[in-house]
């Protein structure tokens, strides 16, 4: 195929380079800003930053100073462990119940379990609080659990179900004219096969969990703090530069966890 | 004794569709019906909130506005994620890796940290009108933060990925061989874009514009704290009808509002790709 | 590609690390603790830095503070029917005369607080106690802008371009924006001068926004004047932001903001306890100094480094009756929201 460098061969090179690179430039760009910000010395948000120290992040770690946000943090954790606990047992049994299945039911179960992934979380979020209270709830934490299982669910059942569509049909018939009883075709054949389609949904679940905002706004109080609401206002209302540094720890530990992830489960193919 | 039927194992997606039930569905209908309701004791049921709610050309302004974010959202996202995954497909393998990270890490991020760095970005003494200033382009600080434009901007970090995953996935399966077809038959490669490749992403780009709508729309916090007072969307009236004035009923209104702004969306994006499918 | 092996030990080096993960324990408040509602900003960062260890070495009690709005505490607290999410409130006339309405306040028995009898008269009753006196005026950053002298010129050059308008969810936008509005020939129930001020300034403002969004927009430059008390200047002055509170010739507003335990409440005692650590002289003289720069209540704390120099001046400053302002806010919000809306 011989190169051309026509006009148009030219023009096209350069739009569409520039308007890639200007992606990129906007994807990435606000993460640097935050990052470089976090370092600054002055006690401001200002970028860029004056000078370069670690002092926030020493003020974030402080267990005295920085207690609140701890909390926040710890709680915020419990939370995404617990729910992201629930949705793999319970989408990974819905996954294997639904997968392959023809008939009205099982499509519509598949669209129904994604649901939460297109409807605003805001919407369910107050839903969830009207809810909750009426039943006479108080705020706590296993309340935030469920809520938050309800909207990261769809992550992990989308990777197990695209899993499941993967597995070679004969695999599981072999393994049953040998003999093998569902559940054992089901620990030694499908499990393994599928794991990495569950880990990197339990991930994608976990990751949303712990950044979840809409759910977290109408459902937590002062004895359920939870972090991304902590830093919310204290980025808003005390200028705290503090949220800098919490924010470069979770983009750090974002970033280790993607490549961790990308290795094991190879988490880019399946989102 | 073939393992598989065709019915749903109930006893396995049974438990999920019970949560769905008792958690999802529940708290949704409950949302419904309290907008029937007059007042948030909820001792009066007449409807009246909702006539209250589209009498009011304010906040039928507010649902045109909250659809129109969405729309101009998905257009910019569109304009930006195109290239970016046509250069991706173009690349080595290594170098794919790498914008797969880059593309990944804003979905990762939580919205709070995106928030504060475009409000460092888009202050008025923030990077771009320090970089405008000390170019020269302006004399004044652009006004960005607290407008349309910083917001769809805000916006476009944080539903590109949205769209250039799905987007990806369908361009990397386009059979090379047509593309190859079309340049050695003459086209250039502008013509090959639009009149190959383009068509052939299509259930991509549906899939992403689809997400990027429905999230652009909900996007609470960027939304107040990028878009600022005077840009009122949907997930403001129901922040401040439910939790400032306490008035549960208008805010069901306003939340059941929302669920069918998007879901129209998301069926006017389906119709769409179905008609262009058939083509 | 991966082997099955590898598979097995990915889901199990996944399920190890998720149950350790979970093995960490919640996160359980200490058997003496007590959760209270506080302003976000100031108050928070002053209560928990003074109140916040004061109580917990006087009477070994933990305390947990939610930021909310006086307006957000009453909306949290109704909501959640009987069980509220704290055990404190700290409200402003306004939002206190609704609670009073709609029976949100436990009880209240002054005698149970061994500082009760410092407090000038009238400022304890059967709903709760007043803790401390705010201030509302202008805040003005002298770098950019001279000092402004009245209400009015925050409309006019060189000030309404930097300004930074709210609307009437908070205590302190609803009276300074009732102030605006008796400038210009209204009255406390009549606002609708300032209205039209508003409209008149929308296109040259720079900016309009949720109350607790002001600190931070004042010091990223985005605007360089607005209203708002003094404790926010304050606060935000020991930041090294460039920011100066100025009175009004017409007259600042003060009143008092009460502490109250809510009905429901799970830790009645540990909540008296907090209140009357807020109220004791030691604790009143720490809140006085910047940055908080809170105006005491206790009468044995001597005033210093305050914007006034005397409790006396309060009384030349504007007072409200919410009794009035109350039934028309809900329709302000609403139509300052339409009326800044583009």
């Amino acid at each position: 195929m011989a190169r051309r460098s026509t006009p148009a061969e030219v023009s096209y090179k350069l739009v569409i380079g520039g308007l890639a690179g200007l992606a990129i430039a906007i994807l990435v760009g606000p993460i640097l800003v935050v990052l470089i910000t976090s370092l600054t010395t002055a006690p401001s948000l200002k970028f860029p930053p004056p000078g370069l120290s670690f002092k926030w992040y020493e003020a974030l770690f402080d267990p005295i100073r920085s207690r609140h946000i701890h909390v926040a943090a710890s709680n915020t954790l419990w939370v995404a462990v617990g729910a992201t606990l629930l949705v793999t047992l319970l989408g990974v049994a819905a996954a294997i119940g639904i997968s392959g299945k023809r008939g009205v039911a099982a499509r519509a179960l598949e669209n129904g379990f994604l649901g939460p992934l297109v409807l605003p979380t805001l919407a369910y979020g107050f839903a969830a609080l009207m809810f909750f209270s009426l039943l006479g709830f108080r705020p706590s934490l296993p309340l935030l659990v469920i809520g938050h299982a309800v909207v990261i669910a769809p992550f992990v059942f989308r990777t197990t179900m695209a899993s499941l569509t993967q597995l070679d049909p004969s695999l599981l018939e072999s393994s049953a004219s040998l003999g093998a009883g569902r559940f054992t075709t089901f620990r030694r054949i499908t499990l393994p096969l599928i794991a990495p389609g569950i880990a990197a949904g339990a991930f994608l679940s976990f990751i949303a969990s712990i950044d979840n905002v809409p759910v977290s706004l109408f459902l937590s109080n002062a004895r359920t703090d939870m972090l991304p609401i902590r830093l919310w206002g204290m980025m808003e209302s005390t200028l705290d530069v503090r949220v800098a540094a919490a924010s470069g720890v979770l983009i750090a530990s974002v970033v280790v966890l993607v490549v961790v992830m990308e290795r094991l489960v190879g988490l880019s193919r399946r989102m | 004794m073939a393992p598989r039927r065709d019915g749903v194992e109930w006893p396995l997606a049974g438990p999920l569709g019970l949560a769905y039930t008792a958690f999802f569905a529940a708290p949704l209908l409950l949302l419904f019906a309290i907008s029937f309701y007059d007042d948030s004791d909820l001792t009066r049921i007449t409807g009246s909130q909702w006539v209250k709610f589209f009498s009011d050309p304010f906040y039928l302004s507010v649902i045109g506005r909250t659809l129109q974010l969405g729309a101009v959202t998905v257009l910019a996202t569109t304009v930006l994620s195109f290239p970016l995954a046509l250069v991706f497909c173009a690349s080595r393998p290594s170098v794919q890796k790498l914008l797969l990270l880059i593309i990944i890490m804003p979905l990762l991020t939580s919205v709070v940290v995106r928030t504060f760095a475009w409000i460092v970005i888009l202050a008025r003494e923030g990077v771009i009108n320090q970089a405008i200033l000390t170019l020269g382009l302006s004399a004044t600080p652009l006004p960005l933060l607290q407008t349309e434009f910083g917001l769809v901007l805000a916006l476009t970090q944080i539903e590109m990925p949205l769209m250039l995953l799905p987007l990806i996935t369908v361009m990397r399966a386009i059979d090379p061989n047509v593309v190859d077809a079309s340049r050695a038959l003459g086209a250039s490669r502008w013509r090959t874009f639009f009149q190959v490749i383009l068509p052939l992403s299509l259930p991509g780009w549906v899939a992403g514009a689809t997400l990027v709508f429905a999230s652009s729309v909900t996007a609470f916090i960027s939304q107040s704290v990028i878009g600022g007072g005077r840009l009122v969307f949907l997930p403001s009236v129901i922040w401040q009808q439910s939790m400032v004035v306490y008035n549960w009923p208008f805010a069901a209104v306003a939340a059941v509002t929302l669920l069918v702004t998007v879901l129209t969306g998301i069926c006017l994006l389906a119709a769409l790709s179905v008609r262009l499918a058939g083509r | 590609m991966f082997s099955r092996h590898v598979d097995r030990r990915t889901v199990l080096l996944g399920a190890t690390s998720l149950a350790a993960a979970a093995a960490v324990p919640t996160p359980a408040l200490a058997k003496g603790s007590v959760t209270a509602a506080i302003y976000p900003g100031t108050w928070d960062e002053a209560y928990r830095s003074i109140v916040a260890p004061a109580l917990k070495k006087a009477k070994d009690v933990d305390l947990a503070l939610e930021p909310l709005f006086a307006v957000d505490q009453i909306a949290k607290a109704q909501a959640a029917r009987g069980a509220p999410p704290f055990d404190a409130f700290v409200l402003d006339p306004g939002p206190r005369a609704l609670a009073i309405e709609r029976g949100l306040f436990e009880k209240f028995d002054a005698s149970k607080l061994s500082n009760a009898a410092k407090l000038p008269a009238g400022f304890a009753d059967a709903h709760g106690v007043a803790v401390n006196t705010q201030i509302v005026g202008i805040a003005y950053n002298p770098k950019k802008v001279p000092t402004p002298k009245s209400w009015k010129d925050l409309f006019g050059e060189p000030y309404v371009s930097r300004l930074g308008l709210t609307g009437f969810q908070t205590t302190f936008g609803t009276l300074s924006l009732i102030e605006i509005a008796k400038a210009y020939g209204g009255s406390e129930t009549n606002v609708e001068p300032a209205f039209v001020e508003v409209k008149k300034a929308l296109p040259k403002v720079a900016a309009v926004m949720a109350p607790a969004a002001l600190p931070g927009l004042f010091q990223q430059g985005q605007i360089d004047i607005c209203y708002t008390n003094t404790n926010n200047v304050a606060s935000l002055k020991a930041r090294g932001v460039d920011i100066d509170f100025a009175f009004p010739e017409e007259g600042a507003i003060t009143f008092i903001t009460t502490l109250h335990i809510a009905k429901g409440a799970e830790n009645v005692e540990n909540a008296y306890a907090y209140i009357d650590t807020a109220l004791s002289a030691d604790v009143q003289a720490q809140l006085m100094k910047p940055p908080s720069s809170m105006i005491p209540t206790n009468k044995d704390v001597v005033l210093a480094e305050l914007p006034i120099k005397s409790l006396d001046e309060l009384s030349k400053m504007r007072t409200h009756d919410w009794s009035k302002i109350n039934p028309l806010r809900a329709g302000w919000i609403e139509r300052f929201n339409k009326e800044v809306s583009k």
